[in-house]
């Protein structure tokens, strides 16, 4: 069977299948037709509306039934209240057999009995319903449904000379053709008017349609029960139980929805089927006799016969699962269980059986997939499992180290060297190595002849017993001396003024002993602090000492022996004369730079064999680690942990000026990035410190958005805007009151959330220590204000008010 | 390792989506039942149900969450051709000694589709409050709440046609400003006819428009789902795909001249990794956090999970799978280890 469509000239309002499913009716307000449906086509038979000219409103057919037992017969209703008969065998206006002018306004249904011949029954929009025999001049009998309209009206197909009936006020009256004076029942079935019913073929339901979105089914055997309620998009028009599917039915929207749907009415939700070839809402269904084929007619001024081999299936496309990981790694995972095993326990066991002997396990897919038979279609029910994970060691570690990583406040070294162990004790060995490797590279002996390209003549000068005040933060003053020496050594090779900008920033450290303890001629990576003795270290030595190992190494380094070994000399060769000979320089350089550095320089050797006098800077040595940093970071953003390049980032303070190779949009990148992560861990305090030690203005304007709040005048309710203690308006600044000591507050102002009384801060902290109530107390007359008063303080609020 | 913990949803039919917010200690449901679930973890880590309510009429897709920053706000898509946005509200009036009741107030419906919307994000915070939406007709539309106190004003900003039966979009998550809003857009058109099945989409700052600037040809099986991997500091974007296997792309912008001068960025397409653990239909791909873990589920009942080894190579590390479907309560998951390994290419947990 094949779907196809035949075009009308006007919108379709109902069709009619004869009585053995090869002939249809079509009628709308200018369409009144009959086909033949053909094997893949419809042939048109006979056009009641031929003649343009005739306009009689009783050819504008709002339905038409097909008699089921004389296949001559067919009867439409009519917008303007009549009720025709047509006798498919005569010709012309003859055709027309019957014209009842009996309904005072538009007939909705008309429906011919199933069984009796010549019964016929009309529902108008005039609350009644009308029994013709078509044989009678008169309608037989008048049903009241003391109802504004009747929608539907549709001959039982159980009990005989019963009909149900539905009316626009949501009710369903099942009538008695032999009783016209009262329903046999009446029961209220929607909350909106109910537009079409459908009897059950072989049970004993009826289902019915509403504008509530809704189609409900209901057990007639007894006292009306609700058995099934399906909810749709739209308001439903038409509905058609789909023959030998006890629990399908069709369903047309009177609006918004062109599709035809096809529910199981166990599972309302989801259509079964869908069809989608109607442009506009469709009109009626009916089934070819038969459940895979049906035809509809629709607004779109066509008439389709549809093959079920062509509908969509929305349910297959619908994704079965969901999958979600959280801040933790827990996984939540919601799946369709799976209803093999419960439908029938012994296919369930060969099924099993199969699977483990298969050699191609796709064939298991299909049979737990979402095409499912039609059977199990309804079986939908899905489970929802929480993976929690046990391996907290990640998140947990990015915590640790957001909380406890150092990343100002003390000098580069200090705080890599901080973090490294902080690294390494929550077991970061890899990130542990990163910081250490950068404090080797970045720590000042090392980084600060990288830029200024000059070494010696730092060192040439006695610094013992000398003091300098540090008032200034370590992190700015490292980079001042940076920056200065830069740029003093930049404007050439003046000794003379580089000694007394060098001692400017170089205090000395002659009684700090645990300095001491350095082993000399180590390099500066291996040492590392304890966390603890850190900081004990640095309370005991307090501020003046915050320069500390910035300075404290370069003290190390002087009371270590100064014969050099051989190594030195050779990377001085190519520096000919001025300052004296750098005599740390060993110590720090790694093997790399030496082998380096030792090919080009290994000529000078004889030539100069002391070093005393050079101080010229040996430009090729100075090999940048900066490409090989950048890629590190760049490695670890990569693998996901930002935490790492973006705290690196920060601690390098100045000396990232160097890391060339990373753009400042990476930058901010991995600051956003990091920023993120902290906010997910709401770890704020974190992410704001990131936020305020950010170089770059676009992340550290990320601080000053949305930070000002407005008050109002708690008497005139108008904005203090000048300062927030006094109202421009009416002159009072009662509101700014202290709710404790009575004094205008200028300051900081706290106040409860919810009765908005408050004072200083430091007279509310106290009161709130003591009390539990606020401490306004009202006069009786406000018992609204008491109430709250006299509640718990919810939240305080601290305003600086100006 | 894992424990396993079965939720009694109570949802009466398929449960389409699950959502964990940005904090991880909210979660969201969403089924073919039309109501949408809201969780709340306690102090426990025990969880139990917030809100529950019918949000829609019809199958409800999808749930997503906004970013906190714009309150407790969801947005779900529905068969019934709408896309809402929902916010949390806490009511007035609190009885004594009770805390008022929060429920959810739906902010606005937007019915501009006239087929199922089958997904709907939510964009990068950076991007202000925009809401994408992609529908079976193929159409991908931008909305943006301009004033983002007003939840209930929404502007249709973009409409662009995609190729019809739009199952799920990703937005790009990257905060870097060098990458410009990007979308990807996967279809579950069943025909391998139609070529690509995967389409990336980016805002250009010049022409205001979304162009599409690139077709993943070498997937022509229906997409389920896809998710850009959360890009908190890479240079290139990863994109996962569920298709009839578990693909992982990596996408790296490629400033050629050309580009530059056209504003639109060319993309070299490298397929990082294709897994066929689930040898069945892949329906969810979703990343960790820190995109540096995949986990995909499919129709053979297993979660998986992928993470990136130290030389960029994607390797399984993990499969879950819940005990047996009937009886549905179980104590523990059934690792592959553990249990019986009835496909060879099941991968233990290491």
């Amino acid at each position: 069977m094949a779907t196809f469509n035949v075009a009308q000239d006007g919108p379709v309002n109902a069709l009619a299948l004869n009585r053995d499913n090869t002939q249809i009716a079509i009628g709308g307000r200018n369409v009144f037709k009959v086909y033949s449906i053909e094997e893949d086509s419809f042939k048109e038979i006979c056009n009641l509306r031929a003649s343009k000219s005739n306009l009689n409103l009783s050819f504008s057919c709002n339905d038409v039934a097909w008699s089921s037992t004389d296949d001559h017969y067919l009867a439409t209703a009519a917008t303007n209240g009549h009720v025709c008969v047509w006798n498919l065998t005569k010709m012309g206006k003859a055709m027309q057999e019957q014209d009842y002018q009996e309904h005072k306004r538009t007939v909705n249904k008309v429906n011919f009995h199933a069984s009796e011949p010549n019964k016929l029954i009309s529902g108008s929009q005039d609350g009644t319903m009308r029994y013709f025999d078509i044989r009678c001049k008169n309608a037989v009998a008048i049903f009241y449904s003391n109802t504004e309209s009747v929608r539907d009206v549709q001959f039982s197909p159980h009990i005989p000379h019963t009909f149900a009936a539905v009316s626009e006020n949501g009710s369903v009256q099942i009538w008695d053709i032999r009783k016209s004076d009262k329903c046999q029942q009446q029961f209220t079935a929607h909350s909106g008017p109910v537009f079409a019913c459908d009897w059950h073929p072989e049970s004993p339901w009826l289902a019915t349609a509403s504008r509530d979105k809704t189609i409900k089914v209901w057990d007639l055997s007894n006292k009306p029960t609700l058995e099934y309620t399906i909810h749709t998009i739209a308001s439903i028009g038409h509905i058609k139980w789909r023959p030998q599917r006890k629990y399908h039915i069709a369903s047309c929207a009177l609006v918004v929805d062109c599709s035809i749907n096809i529910w199981d009415v166990r599972r309302p939700y989801i259509p079964f089927a869908q069809f989608n070839e109607h442009k506009d809402v469709a009109s009626g269904v009916v089934w070819r006799g038969e459940p895979q084929v049906f035809l509809s007619s629709g607004r779109d001024c066509t008439l389709y016969q549809h093959s079920f081999s062509d509908a969509t299936r929305p349910a297959n496309k619908a994704n079965p699962q969901g999958v979600s990981i959280n801040n933790k790694g827990d996984v939540i995972y919601t799946y369709r269980i799976s209803t093999n095993n419960i439908s029938t326990k012994p296919t369930g066991l060969i099924r099993l059986k199969t699977i483990s002997s298969l050699a191609d396990p796709l064939a298991v897919s299909a049979k737990s997939s979402n095409t499912l038979s039609n059977d199990q279609f309804h079986q939908a029910t899905s489970a929802m499992l929480l993976f929690q994970t046990m391996l907290y060691q990640d998140t947990n570690c990015f915590y640790a180290l957001a909380t406890n990583y150092m990343l100002s406040g003390r000098s580069f070294s200090e705080m890599c060297e901080h973090n490294a162990a902080v690294a390494k004790d929550f077991g970061k060995s890899n990130v542990c190595v990163i910081w250490r490797i950068i404090k080797t590279m970045y720590s000042e002996e090392f980084y600060e002849p990288t830029i200024n390209h000059s070494y010696g003549e730092k060192y040439c000068f006695k610094m013992q017993g000398m003091n300098f005040p540090n008032d200034y933060s370590n992190d700015d003053q490292r980079s001042k001396v940076g920056e200065n020496c830069v740029q003093k050594l930049n404007a050439g090779d003046d000794s003379g003024n580089l000694d007394t900008d060098i001692i400017d920033h170089v205090p000395a450290f002659c009684n700090f002993s645990s300095y001491n303890n350095f082993k000399f001629g180590l390099p500066k990576g291996d040492f590392s602090f304890g966390e603890n003795e850190l900081d004990i270290e640095l309370d005991a030595l307090s501020i003046d000492f915050r320069n500390s190992l910035q300075n404290s190494q370069h003290l190390g380094q002087q009371q270590q022996d100064w014969t050099l070994p051989n190594e030195a000399f050779n990377l001085r060769h190519e520096i000919l004369d001025r300052s004296p000979p750098p005599e740390n320089f060993s110590s720090h350089y790694s093997p790399d730079i030496n082998d380096e550095c030792q090919q080009p320089l290994s000529q000078f050797e004889d030539q100069v064999p002391n070093l005393v006098s050079i101080s010229k800077p040996l430009e090729k040595v100075h090999w940048d680690p900066s490409n090989i940093v950048v890629d590190a970071l760049k490695y670890h953003a990569t693998m996901g942990d930002i935490q790492t390049a973006a705290c690196v980032l920060t601690v390098l303070g100045e000396r990232r000026k160097s890391l060339k190779t990373l753009d400042e949009s990476t930058q901010e990148h991995w600051l956003l990035g990091y920023i993120e992560l902290l906010n997910r861990y709401k770890l704020w305090n974190i992410a704001t410190e990131i936020i305020k030690l950010s170089w770059l203005p676009s992340v550290s304007q990320l601080n000053q958005q949305s930070t000002r709040i407005n008050t109002n005048c708690s008497q005139c309710a108008k904005p203090l805007q000048r300062i927030g203690w006094l109202c421009d308006r009416c002159h009072s600044s009662e509101y700014a009151l202290c709710s404790i000591c009575h004094q205008v507050v200028k300051g900081l102002y706290a106040w409860c959330q919810g009765c908005s009384h408050g004072g200083h801060l430091e007279h509310m902290q106290e009161w709130i220590t003591k009390h539990k109530v606020c401490p306004t107390e009202f006069s009786t007359t406000i018992t609204n204000n008491k109430i709250l008063c006299s509640a718990k303080f919810t939240k305080f609020y601290n305003l600086n008010r100006f | 390792m894992f424990e396993v913990q079965e939720i009694n949803a109570e949802h009466k039919d398929l449960i389409h989506d699950v959502a964990y917010d940005f904090y991880g200690q909210r979660m969201a449901t969403c089924s073919s039942d039309q109501y949408v679930k809201v969780w709340d973890q306690n102090n426990d880590g025990k969880w139990s149900l917030s809100s529950s309510w019918k949000a829609h009429s019809g199958s409800v897709w999808k749930v997503t969450w906004a970013h906190p920053e714009f309150g407790q706000v969801l947005a779900t898509c529905s068969f019934d051709r709408t896309a809402a946005v929902w916010e949390e509200i806490v009511g007035e009036n609190p009885g004594p000694g009770e805390r008022g009741t929060r429920y959810w107030v739906r902010r606005t419906n937007l019915v501009d589709s006239r087929t199922s919307v089958t997904d709907v994000k939510f964009g990068p915070k950076t991007q202000g409050l925009i809401l994408a939406t992609c529908s079976a007709d193929g159409i991908i539309r931008i909305y943006e709440a301009p004033d983002v106190m007003n939840l209930s004003q929404w502007t249709l900003q973009h409409e662009v046609q995609c190729k019809p039966s739009c199952s799920c979009l990703s937005w790009n998550p990257s905060f870097s400003k060098i990458h410009p809003p990007m979308l990807a857009v996967g279809c579950d058109d069943t025909s391998a006819a139609t070529g690509g099945k995967v389409f990336i989409y980016e805002f250009s700052e010049n022409s205001r428009r979304w162009t599409k600037i690139e077709t993943i040809s070498s997937i022509t099986e229906p997409v389920h789902d896809l998710a850009f991997s959360p890009n908190l500091g890479r240079s290139y974007h990863v994109l996962a795909i569920a298709t009839k296997d578990v693909r992982i792309l990596n996408l790296t912008p490629v400033n050629d001249n050309n580009s530059i001068q056209s504003g639109i960025t060319k993309l070299d397409v490298q397929t990082a990794a294709q897994f066929e653990d689930h040898l069945s239909t892949v329906w969810r791909v979703c990343w960790n956090i820190t995109g540096t873990i995949l986990a995909s589920s499919g129709d053979d009942g297993y979660v998986r999970m992928f993470k990136m080894n130290y030389i960029n190579s994607w390797k399984s590390v993990a499969a879950l799978k819940a005990g047996l479907p009937t009886p549905p309560i179980s104590q523990t998951a059934r690792y592959i280890k553990l249990g019986a390994i009835s496909q060879p290419r099941e991968v233990p947990w290491h």
